[in-house]
C-alpha cells in the first residue's frame, strides 16, 4: 500500500525516479502490475488532469507527470507482454502529413498512456496511407491527429477520407486536435471529437468509448 | 530611429497585418520568392504599401537561424527541421556552433537580408528586421523542450542531469545564432528588428515553479534577450518584441519594462487595453486580432473579426495607451482559404487610411 501511495505522489509531483524506485519496490513486494495501473497510475494521472483544468497545473506540470509515469511504464509493459496481458483500450496517434510538430501530440498521449490507454504513436508527418495501416494492423479503438499549422490541417481532412476509402473509419472514433483546429473544423471534416487540451481529451476518448 | 517616430504612428491611427506571407503567396511561385532576395524585396515592399504602413516587415520565417546554426555543424538545411540535439554537446561541437561562423547563411537568410538592402533604398519604407528569439530556438533544437525546462524549473542543475546540461548547452548556441542573424540583418540596412519569442510563455515554462521561486524565465528568457537587445542599441536598431503565447502578466511587465521595446506585439489571449497598465506609455502595443483563426467562417465569421476590431479600437482609445492595430501573428496563406483570409484582413483594415510618414522619416 505504502508503494502505491509512493508511486502515486510520484507521478502526481512529477518524480521520475522516485516513480520507477516506487514501482520495483511495489513489484519485488508483490503487487500485480494491474493493479499498480488501477490503483496509482490512473488516479494519479486523474489528478493531475484535474489539476490542470484547475489551472493549478500547466503544460510543464502535465509533461513531468508524464515522463514519471512512463518510467513505471517501462517496468510494467514487459511483464504485461510477457503474461499476455493487454491494456483494454488502443489508440492510434500522430501529427499529420507535413506537420513535424509534436509537442502538443507528445503531451495528448502521455496523457491517454497514464489514464491506462495503450498508445501507439505514429510520430509527425504521418500520411493518410500509414494511418489507414495502423488501423488495420494495430485495430485501435480510436485515432488522434494533431496539426499546430493551419497549413497542414486540411491533410486531417485527407486522412479520414483515406479511412473512409479503405473502409475502416467506421471502426474507429476519430479526434482531432492542435493550435488551430475548432470543434467546427471537426465537423466540417467527419471527426467525431476535437479537444483543445490534453486533458479534455483524455475526458473526449472515454465519453466516446462509453457511447460507442 | 526614435521612439518616438512608433508613437507618432500609433497617434496616427496606423492599422496593419504582419502580412507578407499572404502577399508572398500571390505570386506565381511563392517558394522561389522566399529564396530571391530582390524579388522577396518587392512582395514586402508591395505588402507595405498595400497596408499603408512605413514598416517594411519581412516574413515571419522562424526555421532560419535554426538552418543557419545547424549547417555550421554539417547538418543540411533538408535535415534541419526534423533535426534534435539528444545528448549534451562535446566542447569541439559547442566551439563550432558558438565559435566560428564561416560557413555561409542559408539562402533564406541571404533573401531576407538582401531584401532588407533593397528596402533600404527606399526612401519611405523603414527596413524591419525579423528574428527567432534564443530560448523559441532553444526549443526547436531539443525533442522535448517542455520537459527539460520544466526539469531545470524544478531545481535540477546541468551538473545533475544531461538532459539540463543541454538545455543550457543549447541556449548559449541560439543566442549565438540568434546574434549572428540580428548582425548581419543590421549591415543590411534593418533599422528595426523583430525578435519573437512565441515559447516564452506559460506553455513552456511553468507559473507554478515561477510562483514556487523559479528564476527561469529571467535565465531562458530574459537575460538572452536582454543582451541581444543591448547590441540592438549599440547598432542603432531598434527593438519591437513579439510573444504571441499564453502569457502571465509578469511576464508581459518583464517584456515591457526591462526589454523596454520600441513595440510590443501580444497574442490574442490578451486583452490588450488590460496590459496597458503593465506597459510603460512609450511602448507601443501591437496587435492583437485573432488573425490565427481567420480561416475559418465558423470559428471566426467576418461579424466577429469587425466586432473584436472595434471593441479593440474603442477600449485602446478609452486607455489612452500607443496602439496599432494589428495581427497576433503573422498572418499566414493556408490553401483552400486564402479568399476567406483576405476577406478578413480587408475587414480589420476597414475604415483605415494610410499613414504617410515622410516628414517622421525626414526628422529621425
Amino acid at each position: 500500500m505504502a508503494q502505491l501511495n509512493e508511486l502515486y505522489d510520484a507521478i502526481l509531483n512529477g518524480n521520475a525516479k522516485q516513480a520507477h524506485a516506487a514501482t520495483e519496490a511495489a513489484l519485488a513486494a508483490g503487487t500485480p502490475p494491474m493493479e499498480l495501473i488501477a490503483d496509482s497510475m490512473v488516479p494519479a494521472m486523474d489528478e493531475v488532469g484535474r489539476l490542470f483544468e484547475a489551472e493549478e497545473y500547466f503544460v510543464p506540470e502535465l509533461l513531468l507527470a508524464g515522463r514519471a509515469m512512463k518510467s513505471a511504464m517501462e517496468l510494467l509493459r514487459p511483464l504485461l507482454v510477457a503474461s499476455g496481458q493487454r491494456l483494454a483500450v488502443r489508440v492510434v496517434i500522430g501529427t499529420v502529413k507535413g506537420d513535424l510538430h509534436d509537442i502538443g501530440k507528445n503531451i495528448v498521449a502521455s496523457m491517454l498512456e497514464g489514464s491506462g490507454f495503450e498508445v501507439i504513436d505514429l510520430g509527425t508527418d504521418v500520411s493518410p496511407e500509414n494511418f489507414v495501416a495502423a488501423v488495420v494492423e494495430r485495430e485501435p479503438h480510436i485515432v488522434c491527429m494533431s496539426a499546430l499549422l493551419t497549413v497542414t490541417m486540411p491533410a486531417m481532412r485527407t486522412t479520414i477520407d483515406a479511412l473512409t476509402n479503405a473502409g475502416v473509419r467506421t471502426n474507429v472514433k476519430v479526434l482531432i486536435g492542435g493550435a488551430p483546429v475548432t470543434s467546427q473544423y471537426a465537423r466540417e471534416i467527419g471527426a467525431d471529437g476535437y479537444s483543445e487540451n490534453a486533458s479534455g481529451a483524455v475526458s473526449l476518448v472515454k465519453t466516446l468509448l462509453a457511447t460507442a | 530611429m526614435n521612439r518616438q517616430f512608433y508613437l507618432d504612428l500609433a497617434a496616427r491611427g496606423l492599422c496593419m497585418p504582419i502580412g507578407t506571407d499572404l502577399v508572398m503567396h500571390e505570386e506565381r511561385e511563392p517558394e522561389m520568392v522566399r529564396n530571391d532576395g530582390v524579388a522577396l524585396g518587392r512582395v514586402i515592399e508591395r505588402a507595405a504599401r498595400r497596408w499603408g504602413t512605413p514598416l517594411a516587415v519581412p516574413l515571419m520565417d522562424l526555421r532560419l537561424e535554426k538552418i543557419d546554426l545547424l549547417a555550421l555543424a554539417g547538418v543540411a538545411e533538408t535535415e534541419a527541421e526534423r533535426f534534435h540535439f539528444t545528448s549534451p554537446l562535446d566542447e569541439t561541437v559547442l566551439a563550432t556552433l558558438l565559435g566560428a561562423q564561416a560557413v555561409p547563411l542559408c539562402a533564406g537568410s541571404t533573401a531576407r537580408d538582401e531584401a532588407l538592402a533593397y528596402i533600404d533604398t527606399l526612401p519611405d519604407l523603414v527596413p524591419v528586421g525579423m528574428a527567432i528569439g534564443p530560448f523559441s530556438l532553444t526549443t526547436r533544437l531539443l525533442a522535448d523542450p517542455i520537459t527539460l525546462t520544466a526539469m531545470a524549473g524544478s531545481g535540477v542543475e546541468a551538473g545533475d542531469s544531461d538532459e539540463v546540461k543541454l538545455l543550457w548547452q543549447c541556449l548559449r548556441v541560439s543566442e549565438a545564432a540568434v546574434l549572428r542573424s540580428l548582425r548581419s540583418q543590421i549591415l543590411h540596412g534593418a533599422r528595426a528588428i523583430m525578435i519573437c519569442e512565441p515559447t516564452a510563455c506559460s506553455a513552456f515554462i511553468s507559473p507554478r515553479q515561477l510562483k514556487a521561486g523559479s528564476n527561469l524565465f529571467e535565465r531562458l528568457v530574459m537575460e538572452p534577450n536582454l543582451r541581444l537587445k543591448a547590441a540592438l542599441e549599440d547598432a542603432g536598431c531598434d527593438l519591437i518584441f513579439h510573444d504571441c503565447g499564453e502569457l502571465i502578466d509578469p511576464m508581459v511587465e518583464a517584456f515591457a519594462n526591462q526589454l523596454h521595446p520600441v513595440i510590443l506585439s501580444l497574442g490574442s489571449s490578451r486583452k490588450l487595453w488590460e496590459d496597458a497598465r503593465l506597459v510603460p506609455e512609450d511602448v507601443v502595443l501591437y496587435g492583437n486580432l485573432p488573425t490565427k483563426s481567420f480561416y475559418s467562417d465558423g470559428a471566426m465569421p467576418i461579424e466577429e473579426v469587425i466586432r473584436r476590431r472595434d471593441e479593440l479600437v474603442a477600449n485602446m482609445k478609452a486607455c489612452g495607451h500607443p496602439h496599432i492595430v494589428g495581427s497576433e501573428c503573422d498572418v499566414l496563406f493556408v490553401p483552400e482559404a486564402q479568399e476567406t483570409i483576405r476577406r478578413k484582413v480587408d475587414a480589420m483594415m476597414a475604415g483605415s487610411a494610410a499613414v504617410a510618414a515622410g516628414d517622421l522619416l525626414a526628422r529621425i
